[in-house]
C-alpha cells in the first residue's frame, strides 16, 4: 500500500511543480504589465491623451444629448400626430409604439448626419471652460462630500444610540430648537456652532423618526393582539355571519387589551373575519412566526434626505453653475443648435456633462473609464489607445497578478505549507490576502474594514476563548457551550430587569451570567463524563434542547420589568433587547482612539487579551497542565494518577462560565441581546473560529483563538463587502459564511475519525 | 429471564414511545381539538412524512446512526422539482420525471456523503448534521447563482430582473403537480379498514391452515381485526371517521400508501437479501464484519445511497401531497432531517436498531403532538407561542436522549467488557 502511494506520489509532486512554474511566469507578465501600467499613469503623454479624451467625450456628450432631444422631439409629435387621428383609439399599444419608435429613430439617423461629428474650430476656448467647470466642480465635490461625511457621522450616531425617539419628541413638543438640544446629548457635534445649520433637517429627523417607532409599536401590538385573538378562540365558527358591533364586543370579552385598543378596531375585526372564512371552509389561516435568524452586524445607511447645505456649499454650487454656463456657451458655439433645447433637455445633459468632466476623483482608472464610456476614444490613435487601456486596467492586472502568484506560491510550497499550517488554514489564510488586495481593487476603505475586523474580534473573542478549556480537557468542541450562552443572556435580562445601566450593569450581568453557568456547566460535565466517545454529537443536540426548553422559559420566567417583556399579554420576555439605554458599546468605546481611520475599541479588545492571559496562566499552571494531558491523552493521564473526570468538569465548567460571560460581550458590543433561537448557532461559529485558528479537537492554544477569530471574521468582513460589490444583491456572503464554517468542521471531524468504532 | 424482567426490560426499551403515548393523549384532550379534525390532520401528516421516516431505517441498521444528511436527498428531490416546474410537465408524469431527476442526483450525493462519512466513523450523527448544514451553502449558491445564470430556466421560476430562483415555488394550478398522487384514488377510510382487516383474516386463515401460525397468533389477528371493525360500528367512532354533522369526510390517499406500503415491504426484503445480512453484519461489528471478508466501507456507502435516494423520493411525496401546495425553495429541506430522526426515535427505534413498525408509530406520535401541542399550550397557558417551542423542544429534546441513552449503554458494555478483562488478568 504505501508503496503505490509513494509511486503516485512522484508524478504528482512533478506535475504540481510544473503548474506552479507556469503560473509564477504568467503572474511574472501581469506584474510587469501592471508595473508598465502604472508608469505610463505618470507620463506627460498620458495626460494629454487623457484631456484630449475628456474634450472629445464632453463634445460627445453634448452632441449625443442633442441627438436624444432631437428623436424624442420627433417621437412626441408622432404620437401628437397619431392623436389627432380617428381611429386612434382603435390602434394598438403596440403599433402606436412602434410607430413613434421609427418616427424617432429616423429623426436620429438623420440627425447624426449632421452632428456626430461635431467640427472644432477653436478647441483651446472649449478646453478652458471644461477646465474650468473642472475645478469649480472638484472644489464642490469635495466641500459637498466632506459635509455629507460629517452630516453621515452625526445621523449614524443619532440612529444608533438614541433610545426613544419618541419621549425626545414628546418632551420637546413643538420646540424645534429644544428639540435640537436635547439631541446633542447623543452625538455631541450638534452642540456645536459649525452645524447649527443643520437643525431644520435634524428636527424633522427626529420626529419622523419619532413616528416611525410609535408605528412600530403599534405594529408589535397589533401583531400580539392578533396571535392573543387567534389562541383565545377555539372556534371561530360560531362567530360566522355576527355584525361588526357584536363580534368586536365578543371578541373583546374573550381577549384581553381588545378592548383598549379600539384604534386597531378595523385591522382586527378584518383579522377575525379571514379565520372565520377559513374555519368555515375547513383551513386554518397560517400565522407568520418571525424566526430570528444568525445575528449580523448592521451598518445604518445614512439617509440625506435630511442634509441641509452650509453657506459655503451653496456658494462652491453656484460657482459650478457658473463655470458650467461657460461650457455651454462655448458649447453652442460648435454646435449652435444646442441653444434651440429646452430646459428639461438641457438639465439632463448637464448631469452627464458634469458626470463626465469630474468623475467624482482624481484616481486614472475612474477618469478613464468615464471618458471611455462616453466615447471619448474616439480621440486617441492605435497605439495610444492601447497605452492608455494599459495604464487604466493596471490595478485590474496587479489584482489578477497577485492572485495567480499565491496560487503558484501555494503550489509550489504545498507539501511544507499544509505541513506546518494544515490544509484548510492555509486556504482560508491565503485566501483572506487576496481578499485584502482585492479590497483595494474594489475600492473598499481598508481602515473601515479594519475597524469592523476589530470589533467583530472582540465580539467574538470570548465566546471562542470558551472553546478552549472544552478542547483542552478532552470534550471536544463544545457545541454545547450555547447553555453558558444562554446563562450570559439570563444575567443581561436580570440586569435589564432591574434597571441597571453602564459600568455596574454590565458588570451585573456577567457575574449573574457566571453564577448561573457554575451548576449549570457542572450538571452538564457530569453528563459529558459518562458519555465519552461521542461528546461532539451529545453535546450539540444537549445544546439545541436547552435552547428550545429556554424559549419556553423566556415565555415563562416571572420577568415584569414592563421595558423586557411583551407589551400586551404582560408577560413573556421580547425577542430582541436593546441595550443602547444601558451598557451598550460600553467596553468599545472604553479608551477608544482612532489611528488612520481605524478605529480601536481598546477596551473590547484589551478584555479579550485579558482573558486570553488568564486562560494562558491558566494552562501553565498545576491544573492546566494535568488538563491538557488529559485532553491529549486521557489514557496517559489517568495511568499517571491524574483524574480524568475531575479534569473535565473543569474544563467543562470553565468553558460555560467563559461563554455566559462571552455572549455579555457580544451582546453589548452588538448592541442587542437577542433570545429565543438566537443563540443556536454561536457553537459553531466559535469552533469553526478556533478550528480556523489552527486548533484540532484535541489541542488548542491561546494563538489559535486569536488568530482564528482575526481570520474567521476578516474573511466574513472583507468577503461580505466584496461580495456585495462584485455580485448584485447579497446572499453570496452568507452561502460564504455556512460553507466556510461547516467546511472547517467536518474537515477536523474527518481528522479525528477513521479508525474502528469496536 | 423472567416474565418479569422481560416486561421490565420492554418498558426500559420503548421507554420513550410509552411517554410519549401518555403525552399525546394528554394534549389531545388538553387541545380541546375536535377529533374529526385531528384525525384527518394525523392522517394527512402521517401520508407526508412516513415515507421519508422509512428511509432512515437501512443506515441505522447498518450501524451509521440517523443519517441527518437526508436533506441532501431533499435537497436533491428539490432541484427535481424545479426542473419539473420550468419545463412544464404536469401530473403523474412530472412526478416521474422529477423522481427520474432525483435518482441520479442523489445517488451521486450518497455516494460521497457516504465517502466522508467513512472518514468520521463513531461521529456520523453529527458529521451527517454538519455535512447537511453544508449543503446548504452549496444548494443557496445553486438556487442563487448558478440557476438561472450559468442553467437557464423558465420565467415561471425565476425572478424576472434579478437573480435566482424565486422564494416560493407554487405546485398547485396550473403547475399540476399538487396532489398528482394524493388526488388519484381516495377512498374513505373507513373501507380500508374493512378492507385491510379482511385481508389480514384470509392470510392468517391461510397461513394457519399452512401450518405456519400458532393457534394463539391465529386468535389474536381474529381479535383485533374483529374489534377494528366493531370499533367502527359504535357510533361516536364511526362519526369521526365520517362526513356526519359537517365534518369532513376522511379520506385515504390510496397511491401514496401503496407507496409507503411498498418501502415497507423493501426495507423487509432487502434485509433478507445478502446486501442486508451485509449491512447488518456491518452494524453489529465493524472488526467482525471486516474479518468475515465484507468490505465495510463499501458497504456503508451502499447504505447511505440508498436512504439518499429513498429521502429525495420522500421529499417528492411530501411536497405533493395534500395541504402543502408550495414550497419555500431555500428552506424546506432545512428540517426534513430533524422531524424525521425524531419521529423514528419516538417509536422506540434507537441509534443502532429501526423496524418499519417503529418508524410508523413513531410518525403517528410525533405528528400527533405536532397538531395539538399549540392548542394544548394556548389552553394551559393561555399562550399558542409556548407550543411551538415546546414542538422545538421536543425535536430536539427526543433526539438528545435517544444520544444520551445510547451513549450510555455503549459505556457501560465498554467498561463492562473493561472489567471482565481485568477480572480475567487477575
Amino acid at each position: 500500500m504505501s508503496q503505490v502511494l509513494k509511486k503516485d506520489a512522484k508524478p504528482k509532486g512533478r506535475g504540481r511543480k510544473i503548474l506552479s512554474v507556469i503560473l509564477f511566469v504568467l503572474s511574472g507578465i501581469l506584474l510587469v504589465a501592471a508595473v508598465c501600467g502604472y508608469y505610463l499613469q505618470g507620463t506627460e503623454q498620458t495626460r494629454a491623451s487623457l484631456s484630449a479624451m475628456r474634450t472629445q467625450a464632453v463634445l460627445h456628450t453634448a452632441s449625443d444629448g442633442l441627438l436624444d432631444a432631437i428623436a424624442s422631439q420627433a417621437r412626441s409629435e408622432k404620437l401628437k400626430e397619431l392623436r389627432a387621428r380617428k381611429d386612434f383609439r382603435t390602434l394598438g399599444l403596440d403599433e402606436v409604439n412602434n410607430t413613434c419608435d421609427s418616427a424617432a429613430a429616423e429623426a436620429r439617423a438623420a440627425a447624426e448626419a449632421l452632428y456626430s461629428n461635431p467640427r472644432v474650430a477653436d478647441s483651446a476656448g472649449l478646453e478652458t471652460a471644461v477646465v474650468g467647470l473642472e475645478n469649480a466642480l472638484s472644489e464642490y465635490g469635495t466641500l459637498r462630500n466632506a459635509e455629507r461625511e460629517a452630516y453621515s457621522g452625526i445621523y449614524v450616531s443619532l440612529v444608533e444610540n438614541v433610545p426613544d425617539w419618541t419621549d425626545l419628541a414628546d418632551a420637546a413638543g413643538e420646540d424645534d430648537s429644544a428639540l435640537f438640544a436635547s439631541l446633542s446629548a447623543w452625538s455631541e457635534e450638534l452642540s456645536s456652532e459649525a452645524y447649527a445649520h443643520l437643525q431644520p433637517g435634524i428636527v424633522r429627523l427626529a420626529r419622523d423618526m419619532a413616528d416611525k417607532e410609535r408605528a412600530r409599536e403599534d405594529e408589535e401590538l397589533l401583531t400580539q393582539l392578533t396571535s392573543a385573538m387567534t389562541g383565545a378562540v377555539s372556534d371561530w365558527s360560531e362567530y360566522a355571519g355576527v355584525e361588526d358591533e357584536a363580534l368586536w364586543a365578543g371578541l373583546s370579552e374573550q381577549v384581553d387589551g381588545l378592548a383598549e385598543n379600539e384604534r386597531f378596531r378595523d385591522r382586527l375585526l378584518q383579522a377575525a373575519k379571514e379565520r372565520i372564512s377559513a374555519a368555515e371552509s375547513g383551513e386554518t389561516v397560517a400565522e407568520a412566526v418571525a424566526d430570528e435568524g444568525a445575528a449580523t452586524v448592521y451598518d445604518t445607511v445614512t439617509d440625506y434626505s435630511y442634509f441641509t447645505a452650509t453657506e459655503a456649499l451653496n456658494t462652491a454650487s453656484a460657482a459650478s453653475e457658473a463655470a458650467f454656463e461657460g461650457l455651454w456657451s462655448e458649447l453652442t458655439e460648435i454646435i449652435p443648435d444646442l441653444s434651440e433645447l429646452d430646459n428639461k433637455m438641457r438639465n439632463s445633459i448637464r448631469t452627464t456633462l458634469e458626470n463626465t468632466v469630474w468623475a467624482g476623483s482624481n484616481d486614472f482608472t475612474a477618469r478613464y473609464n468615464a471618458y471611455a464610456a462616453r466615447q471619448g476614444g474616439t480621440a486617441l490613435s492605435g497605439s495610444t489607445a492601447l497605452a492608455m487601456q494599459l495604464a487604466a486596467s493596471a490595478q485590474n492586472i496587479l489584482i489578477a497578478g497577485i492572485a495567480l502568484l499565491l496560487l503558484a506560491a501555494l503550489l509550489m510550497f504545498w507539501t511544507r505549507l499544509t505541513g506546518s499550517f494544515g490544509v484548510p488554514r492555509t486556504i482560508i489564510t491565503l485566501f483572506f490576502i487576496y481578499l485584502c488586495l482585492a479590497a483595494v481593487f474594489y475600492h473598499i476603505s481598508v481602515p473601515m474594514m479594519l475597524s469592523n475586523v476589530l470589533i467583530r474580534m472582540g465580539m467574538y473573542g470570548i465566546l471562542v476563548l470558551a472553546m478552549m478549556p472544552g478542547i483542552q480537557c478532552g470534550i471536544g468542541l463544545n457545541m454545547g457551550m450555547t447553555i453558558g450562552c444562554i446563562a450570559g443572556l439570563l444575567g443581561i435580562v436580570l440586569s435589564l430587569q432591574f434597571d441597571m445601566a453602564g459600568w455596574g450593569g454590565l458588570l451585573f450581568a456577567c457575574a449573574s451570567g457566571a453564577v448561573v453557568a457554575l451548576p449549570l456547566g457542572w450538571a452538564y460535565s457530569k453528563l459529558l463524563n459518562r458519555m465519552k466517545g461521542s461528546e461532539m454529537t451529545i453535546s450539540t443536540y444537549v445544546g439545541f434542547s436547552f435552547v428550545a426548553l429556554m424559549c419556553i422559559g423566556w415565555m415563562m420566567l416571572p420577568f415584569n420589568n414592563p421595558k423586557i417583556i411583551w407589551l400586551l399579554s404582560g408577560h413573556g420576555l421580547r425577542v430582541t433587547h436593546s441595550l443602547l439605554g444601558s451598557y451598550a458599546h460600553l467596553l468599545d468605546n472604553f479608551l477608544s482612539f482612532d489611528i488612520l481611520g481605524v478605529e480601536v475599541p481598546t477596551g473590547l479588545l484589551l478584555f479579550l487579551l485579558l482573558g486570553c492571559l488568564l486562560m494562558w496562566l491558566f494552562s501553565r499552571s498545576r491544573t492546566g497542565i494535568a488538563m491538557t494531558a488529559v485532553g491529549s491523552n486521557p489514557r496517559f493521564a489517568e495511568a499517571s494518577g491524574i483524574s480524568v473526570n475531575r479534569m473535565r468538569t473543569i474544563g467543562t465548567v470553565l468553558s460555560t462560565v467563559i461563554a455566559a460571560v462571552g455572549i455579555v460581550i457580544y451582546s453589548q458590543a452588538f448592541g442587542y441581546a437577542q433570545l429565543y433561537t438566537a443563540p443556536r448557532q454561536l457553537g459553531f461559529i466559535a469552533s469553526s473560529a478556533i478550528l480556523i485558528g489552527g486548533a484540532t479537537v484535541r489541542k488548542a492554544k491561546v494563538s489559535h483563538v486569536l488568530f482564528g477569530v482575526f481570520l474567521f471574521e476578516g474573511v466574513l468582513v472583507l468577503g461580505q463587502q466584496i461580495a456585495n460589490s462584485a455580485v448584485a444583491g447579497g446572499g453570496l456572503s452568507e452561502v460564504m459564511r455556512i460553507m466556510i464554517s461547516n467546511g472547517i468542521i467536518l474537515y477536523a471531524l474527518t481528522q479525528t475519525g477513521g479508525g474502528s468504532r469496536d | 429471564m423472567t416474565n418479569q424482567n422481560k416486561v421490565l426490560n420492554h418498558i426500559k426499551t420503548y421507554a420513550v414511545t410509552y411517554l410519549f403515548i401518555a403525552l399525546s393523549v394528554f394534549f389531545i384532550i388538553v387541545s380541546g381539538l375536535d377529533m374529526n379534525y385531528v384525525a384527518s390532520q394525523l392522517l394527512l401528516r402521517l401520508n407526508r412524512n412516513a415515507f421519508i421516516v422509512l428511509a432512515l431505517i437501512i443506515p441505522i441498521v447498518a450501524g451509521m446512526g440517523i443519517n441527518f444528511a437526508i436533506t441532501i436527498g431533499a435537497m436533491a428531490a428539490q432541484i427535481g422539482l424545479l426542473l419539473t416546474i420550468s419545463w412544464g410537465v404536469t401530473g403523474i408524469t412530472g412526478i416521474l420525471l422529477a423522481a427520474g431527476i432525483t435518482l441520479p442526483l442523489a445517488t451521486l450525493f450518497g455516494f460521497l456523503i457516504g465517502k466522508l462519512l467513512n472518514r468520521m466513523k463513531g461521529q456520523e450523527t453529527i458529521g451527517s448534521l454538519i455535512l447537511g448544514y453544508f449543503a446548504n451553502g452549496a444548494y443557496q449558491l445553486l438556487f442563487l447563482f448558478i440557476f438561472g445564470n450559468f442553467i437557464p430556466l423558465s420565467d415561471k421560476v425565476t425572478i424576472v430582473g434579478a437573480t435566482g430562483v424565486q422564494n416560493t415555488l407554487n405546485l398547485t394550478g396550473s403547475v399540476g403537480l399538487y396532489k398528482a398522487l394524493d388526488g388519484v384514488l381516495q377512498v374513505s377510510f373507513s373501507l380500508v379498514v374493512y378492507i385491510l382487516a379482511g385481508a389480514a383474516v384470509l392470510l392468517a386463515l391461510l397461513q394457519f391452515f399452512r401450518k405456519n401460525l400458532t393457534g394463539k397468533k391465529f386468535a389474536a389477528i381474529l381479535i383485533l381485526a374483529a374489534v377494528l371493525v366493531g370499533l367502527l360500528q359504535i357510533p361516536a367512532i364511526a362519526d369521526v371517521f365520517s362526513g356526519a354533522g359537517g365534518r369532513q369526510l376522511i379520506r385515504v390517499p390510496v397511491v401514496t400508501w401503496l407507496l409507503i406500503g411498498c418501502l415497507c415491504v423493501f426495507n423487509l426484503l432487502i434485509m433478507r437479501t445478502r446486501l442486508g445480512q451485509k449491512f447488518r453484519a456491518v452494524g453489529q461489528s465493524q472488526t467482525v464484519a471486516n474479518a468475515a471478508g465484507i468490505n465495510v466501507d463499501r458497504t456503508r456507502v451502499i447504505a447511505i445511497m440508498l436512504s439518499t435516494v429513498l429521502a429525495g423520493w420522500g421529499q417528492i411525496v411530501f411536497m405533493q401531497s395534500d395541504g402543502i401546495g408550495t414550497f419555500q425553495t431555500y428552506a424546506a429541506h432545512e428540517q426534513v432531517g430533524l422531524y424525521a430522526g425524531a419521529a423514528i426515535l419516538v417509536g422506540g427505534a434507537s441509534i443502532d436498531r429501526a423496524t418499519n413498525l417503529q418508524a410508523l408509530i413513531g410518525t403517528f406520535l410525533f405528528h400527533s403532538l405536532f397538531i395539538t401541542a399549540q392548542s394544548a399550550a394556548s389552553n394551559l397557558f393561555g399562550d399558542s407561542a409556548v407550543g411551538e417551542y415546546f414542538r422545538a423542544f421536543l425535536s430536539y429534546g427526543v433526539i438528545a436522549i435517544a444520544l444520551v441513552i445510547y451513549a450510555w449503554r455503549g459505556a457501560k458494555k465498554r467498561k463492562s467488557s473493561v472489567d471482565l478483562t481485568q477480572a480475567t488478568k487477575e
